[in-house]
């Protein structure tokens, strides 16, 4: 499709490896800022001492202590019966508190999210669509919007009990609210040249709706989306820790504070961070630079790159 | 020739909470089949008001449009080029021209071939699966051209089209609009504040005066084609146009 890609240049191999090696040193660049705030925490941590030393761990203390939340139930059930089948492998490595913390959260945030996504987006339209619903939908979502999602916590707690789906309300609805208004102020704000280039070509409302308005919005329907996934985010790692649920990363964070067990909570953190920019390498990145970005709607966040 | 297109009596008044504002009054216009009418007059003539109407974007306060004889309908096939870049970003240059193909139902194969064949008209079969955001401004605008055209339309309606472009490609799009204008032999109607351009392209120059918007005068252009815009008969006629909208 683009021209813009120009047959490769023949390159001397010296040149080739300096490429391959500077292009290499360029990538992991985000990297650095860690490697430094790592060095100054093990520099810090190595100072602490005694029972300092236990609240402070040292960056290959937490690094150990990760390996061992991992692989602890295995050791032990391998040091009891040395011949386990290799599924029963796996199923002792399930029963590391760290995984089941991280698979709870790993299926319960993308499922809220995804009802988010299409309950937000069904009432989005319906707000850009019908008058009806734009003026029953807009004061009640200006009020809902600015509340923090997690003050729902004690009553849903209440209504719902303490459970999966309780997180699962708060973290949904937290992330329904910036979705059903990204999408309403995207069909809302459609350029209506394109409107009426459909029309000149006598399109009909449902095409045009279908052909014009939602490519024509994809832009702001995907940063809702973007805000939603943020504040899903957020509420849910919040409601875990508040609604007082079992397994969950942050339901462990708050557990593991009472055994004063920084490195678990560091791991744990870790997760959570890896977390965020999975989803949106994975979700958002490709949706995008197949979409809006391929159709010059929205600047590349490669280009950003390549300026600095 | 027959009467493409008849105008009679036509009154705009736009009725804004603010201001009324007579766009239009007293319009008589008869446009033959295939002809090539400019419109000229100073901003706030209602120059693009008329073509709107034309278009059944805006409404008829008073008097009648007919086609062929009969009341304008909404759905009757107008091609618009737009003044603003009026492309779909999402759509590559050929799926933008066979937009007004699928809304009329043809099939994939035909949609295909006709597109390629109007992109070929405007010259940028080459271009077909680019993106418009990677064409170039007067591209952009070829490609709209040949949307407009490309479900084979009774009248083209074009409102300033390369009013946004260099003056090259201005020039460049202008003998390409001759050109698929005396290929196609469709009725044009084209806005435009270039006085150059209204003498080049046009049959006919309709030049329009303000408050209320109305009808001046009604030039004849008949210099043989292709025209050369130094010809003393071409700078002439200029003048005379620019004369007209400005004394009245
Ligand atoms: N939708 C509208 N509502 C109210 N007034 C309008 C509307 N559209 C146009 N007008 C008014 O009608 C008059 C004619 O406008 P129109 O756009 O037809 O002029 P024009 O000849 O195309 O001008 P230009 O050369 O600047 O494009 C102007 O005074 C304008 O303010
Ligand atoms: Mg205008």
């Amino acid at each position: 499709m683009q021209t813009s890609e120009a047959p490769p240049v023949p390159q001397s191999m010296d040149e080739k490896k300096k490429e391959l090696r500077t292009s290499l040193l360029f990538k992991l660049r985000p990297i650095y800022p860690f490697i430094v705030i790592l060095a100054i925490w093990q520099v810090a941590a190595m100072q602490a001492r005694g029972n300092q030393g236990r609240l402070f761990p040292t960056v290959d203390a937490i690094v150990y202590r990760a390996w061992e939340l991992v692989t602890d139930p295995l050791f032990r059930a391998l040091a009891e019966n040395p011949n386990l089948s290799f599924l029963d492998h796996i199923w002792k490595l399930l029963e590391s508190p760290i995984l089941l913390h991280t698979l709870n959260t790993a299926w319960r945030l993308p499922f809220s999210f995804f009802i988010a996504a299409v309950v937000g987006t069904i009432v989005g339209i319906m707000m850009g669509r019908f008058a009806f619903w734009e003026s029953f939908f807009v004061p009640l979502l200006s009020v809902l919007l600015p509340i923090p999602a997690i003050a729902w916590t004690p009553i849903v707690v209440i209504w719902s009990g303490i459970g999966d789906q309780t997180v699962i309300v708060i973290t949904a609805f937290a992330s329904f609210l910036p979705i059903a208004m990204a999408v309403w102020t995207g069909v809302k704000t459609v350029n209506p040249v394109w409107i009426r280039a459909a029309q000149s070509m006598n399109a009909d409302k449902m095409t045009i709706f279908r052909t014009v308005v939602l490519p024509g919005s994809l832009p702001m329907i995907l940063s809702g989306m973007r805000i939603g996934l943020a504040r899903a985010w957020r509420a849910g790692v919040g409601a875990e820790a508040f609604a007082g649920i079992r397994w969950g990363l942050s339901a462990g964070i708050f557990d593991a504070q009472e055994y004063l067990d920084i490195a678990f909570m560091m791991v744990a953190l870790g997760i959570l961070g890896l977390f965020g920019f999975v989803l949106e390498k994975v979700l958002f990145q490709p949706i995008e630079s197949r979409t809006v970005i391929r159709w010059g709607m929205m600047e590349a966040m490669g280009a950003q790159d390549k300026k600095v | 020739m027959v009467t493409k297109i008849s105008i009679q009596n036509l009154r705009k008044i736009y009725d804004t909470p603010e201001r009324r504002v007579h766009a239009l009054e007293g319009v008589n216009l008869n446009i033959e089949d295939g002809e090539f009418i400019c419109l000229v007059g100073l901003s706030g003539c209602g120059k693009t008001t008329l073509l709107n109407m034309l278009a059944g974007f805006v409404e008829i306060t008073a008097g009648t449009i007919t086609m062929d004889g009969k009341p304008l309908t909404q759905d009757y096939d107008k091609g618009v080029v737009f003044q603003e870049y009026a492309l779909f970003p999402w759509r590559t240059a050929r799926q933008n021209v066979e937009y007004g193909l699928e809304i009329r139902n043809v099939p994939e194969e035909e949609r295909n071939r006709i597109a390629l064949e109007y992109l070929r008209l405007v010259r940028l079969e080459d271009f077909a699966d680019f993106f418009p955001h990677n064409l170039s401004g007067g591209m952009r605008q070829r490609v709209a051209v040949a949307r407009a055209m490309a479900f084979d339309p009774q009248i083209l309606l074009m409102d300033e089209p390369f009013g946004a472009l260099d003056a090259q490609t201005r020039e460049e799009l202008q003998a390409l609009t001759v050109d698929v204008w005396q290929k196609t032999k469709k009725t044009i109607l084209y806005v435009t504040h270039n006085l150059s351009e209204a003498v080049y392209l046009g049959n006919r120059i309709v030049v329009f005066v303000p408050n209320p918007g109305r009808i001046r005068e009604i030039v004849k252009v008949d210099l043989p084609r292709p025209r050369d815009d130094l010809a003393p008969e071409f700078i002439r006629l200029q003048r005379h146009v620019n004369d007209l909208i400005r004394d009245f």
